[in-house]
């Protein structure tokens, strides 16, 4: 028999079986891999709220008391209810300020005239501003206090009011914004946490204007707050 | 006549006498042999340019193979041998990771790469090329169906040259290997065939068909056992997770397909590479006409997005903004951002408000509601939508009906993964074009 058919078969042979011996080994290894990535659990973080280190157990507990009271928690229908300051905090005012100072960059002040509860131009911009500002934020807090000038009880009166004039204008601004859900109104009167000369130096809506420990507490203190409550 | 193709020929001017190679001023003293030496050393090259063009084919088949775990791989993207395979986005991955690379991709996952069937024929064209340098009668018979058989790898070389260029807007360097090893063989076939005896006038038919036969054993050979041992996942099929908030209240979604099919959801970074490169499957494989596809905007970009402590694609916020400020205009400023996402990326990495001062000269309908409180706002609810279904801090990613396709079958095998979930998915009429 001639040499040259057997010669010609190997050739055949071995010019198919090498590429298809790489080939099924390369697919054998893939199935192999693919296996063990099966029960392999993903290392991709999963997006979600923002939460920073100032994310205190007494800043939390804070917030869920302040959401709670204005209906933001459970199935209770939206509106604060005047809460006394001093048992939603439970701590002195200095260090109910001193919770929130980690803020200085999240947080706005609007100021008010004397016992005025209206936000001027300057008061509505800067309202708008930072709730542009929400990032992962999972609430937006507003604190709205009043000089020591007055009644205890018009003082707190007067800054509820200074309170719901924030709350109205986001309303009216930005009316189909279901984020107004995430809105916490807390209104301090005079008795408690007033605001050191310190928070002059905060961004406010009256910036370069004259100001004084009195100018500052007529206000609304606003921040989001990236912690998940 | 002279011509660049003119060769010395030894053969008698007598055509009508057979002919055999090698044995030219032997033949009284009974000599036998393959054939002349220029034919010889033309079958040499047309079998040195299919070993080239199988290691070429088995490079880019084995990078192919690589994928089928459904894992990230890096790429081998340069003709020096050994050179190190790639991770990032090349030329080489576009081509890859394109519809053209694989046929029946619908069928199974990933298709069956266009690399194998070269694999086939350059092992065919070695085995065919050698056999004829071994035999000894080598004929004008033979070497015309050497002509037509590195042809075949010629013409495709063509095809998919001109598909890369026109339509991918890539080159693949493995590819380019393929395409100048074919035409080597080629022309090293077409010498081998001038320089060959002629036939002894026979029927070549039978030849010709028989040798045609043994090609297609080995194309039908490698791709029955590729098909066989292709690894399956059903993960496919099923998908990973579903959407849990499927409606847009804050109206952020963008239309990218108009039509009445099945709804699906694309979650795009208008400044990811990824992004660019899923885009273009889901146009080329036309997926984009079978589902009613909509986008929501995640860009990755630490200027908006609080989950990501460094941009990743810096200026997507600004990009996303204009999408969402003029969402009718949304798809020209993302073909446009796609088409220049390396330069923007570049720029806003120092210089952000030059990238928002480019989108407003490009596209003044945006002038006034880029970085604005009430789109960055809209922006902000995007992100929020991803917190709200918890998604991968991740993109592309891709949602048939509400099921999430998973990470790993978004790309080569997004278009047998769409094909089961729409298969799973109520019957629906057929969606409009895209634009």
């Amino acid at each position: 028999m001639s040499s040259e058919p057997i010669r010609n078969l190997v050739l055949f042979a071995a010019c198919l079986l090498v590429p298809l011996g790489m080939v099924v080994s390369s697919e054998r290894a893939a199935a192999s891999r693919l296996a063990e990535a099966g029960d392999a659990a993903s290392e991709v973080p999963i997006a979600s709220a923002a939460e920073e280190g100032y994310c205190s157990v007494q800043l939390k507990q804070i917030l869920r008391r302040v959401a709670g009271a204005c209906g933001l928690l459970g199935e209770g229908g939206r509106g604060c209810k005047p809460a006394d300051a001093k048992n939603v905090a439970s701590m002195s005012g200095d260090d109910f300020n001193a919770l929130f100072s980690p803020l200085a960059s999240r947080a706005h002040i609007v100021q008010f005239d004397a016992e005025q509860t209206a936000l001027d131009p300057k008061a509505t911009a800067e309202v708008e501003q930072v709730w542009a500002e929400k990032g992962g934020a999972s609430f937006f807090f507003v604190v709205s206090r009043a000089s020591k000038d007055g009644g205890a009880d018009y003082n707190t009166e007067l800054s509820q009011q200074r309170a719901q004039a924030v709350m109205g204008h986001l309303q009216s601004k930005f009316p189909e914004d279901d984020d107004l859900k995430r809105v916490g109104l807390l209104w301090l009167g005079a008795d408690y946490a007033q605001l050191g000369e310190n928070f002059c130096e905060w961004k406010r809506s009256r910036t370069g204007e004259p100001c004084t420990a009195k100018d500052i507490n007529r206000s609304s203190f606003m921040a989001w707050i990236d912690c998940a409550i | 006549m002279s011509t660049p193709l003119s060769f010395h020929d030894e053969r008698p001017s007598n055509r009508d006498e057979p002919y055999v190679y090698g044995t030219a001023n032997r033949r009284d003293s009974g000599g036998g042999g393959g054939g002349s030496g220029a034919m010889k050393v033309a079958l040499i090259v047309v079998a040195l340019a299919s070993l080239a063009g199988l290691v070429f084919s088995m490079t880019s088949s084995g990078d192919f193979i690589e994928h089928l775990d459904r894992q990230v791989h890096s790429i081998h993207c340069s003709l020096l041998p050994g050179a190190k395979a790639e991770v990032g986005e090349s030329g080489c991955r576009t081509v890859m990771m394109s519809p053209y690379s694989s046929v029946m991709r619908t069928s199974m996952w990933g298709g069956i790469p266009i690399a194998l069937l070269s694999v086939a024929t350059f092992a065919y064209l070695i085995m065919r090329s050698l056999g004829m340098l071994l035999s000894k009668t080598t004929t004008r018979k033979e070497t015309l169906f050497l002509i037509a058989a590195t042809g075949l790898p010629s013409v495709m070389s063509i095809i998919f040259g001109s598909i890369a260029m026109n339509k991918l807007g890539a080159a693949c360097t493995m590819c380019i290997g393929i395409y100048v090893s074919s035409a080597i063989a080629s022309i090293a076939a077409i010498i081998a065939h001038v320089t060959a005896g002629p036939s002894d006038g026979s029927s070549s038919i039978g030849l010709w068909a028989r040798w045609f036969g043994e090609g297609c054993v080995y194309v039908f050979t490698l791709v029955f056992f590729y098909v066989i041992f292709a690894p399956t996942s059903p993960k496919s099929a099923e998908g990973c997770g579903t959407l849990v908030q499927k409606e847009d209240p804050a109206g952020i979604f963008i239309t990218m397909s108009k039509g009445a099919g099945v709804p699906g959801l694309a979650v795009l970074d208008p400044l990811c590479p990824a992004c660019k490169g899923f885009d273009e499957r889901i146009r080329t494989s036309g997926i984009d006409q079978r589902v009613a596809l909509q986008t929501v905007l995640f860009p990755l970009d630490s200027t908006c997005n609080w989950m990501v402590k460094e941009s990743l694609h810096p200026g997507a916020c600004a990009v996303s903004e204009a999408m969402l400020c003029d969402k009718d205009g949304a798809l020209e400023v993302l073909d446009w951002a796609f088409a220049n996402q390396e330069r923007l990326r570049t720029t806003a990495k120092t210089d952000e408000a030059a990238v928002r001062k480019e989108i407003e000269t490009k596209f003044p309908k945006v002038k006034g509601c880029l970085g604005s409180a009430p789109i960055k706002n809209k922006v902000n609810k995007s992100l929020r939508f991803a917190v709200a279904n918890a998604l991968p801090l991740l993109t592309p990613q891709l949602f048939i009906g509400d099921r999430r396709v998973c990470d790993e079958d978004t790309d080569l095998g997004l278009e047998f993964t769409v094909e089961k979930m729409l298969a799973a998915q109520p019957a629906a009429a057929p969606s409009g074009r895209r634009r």
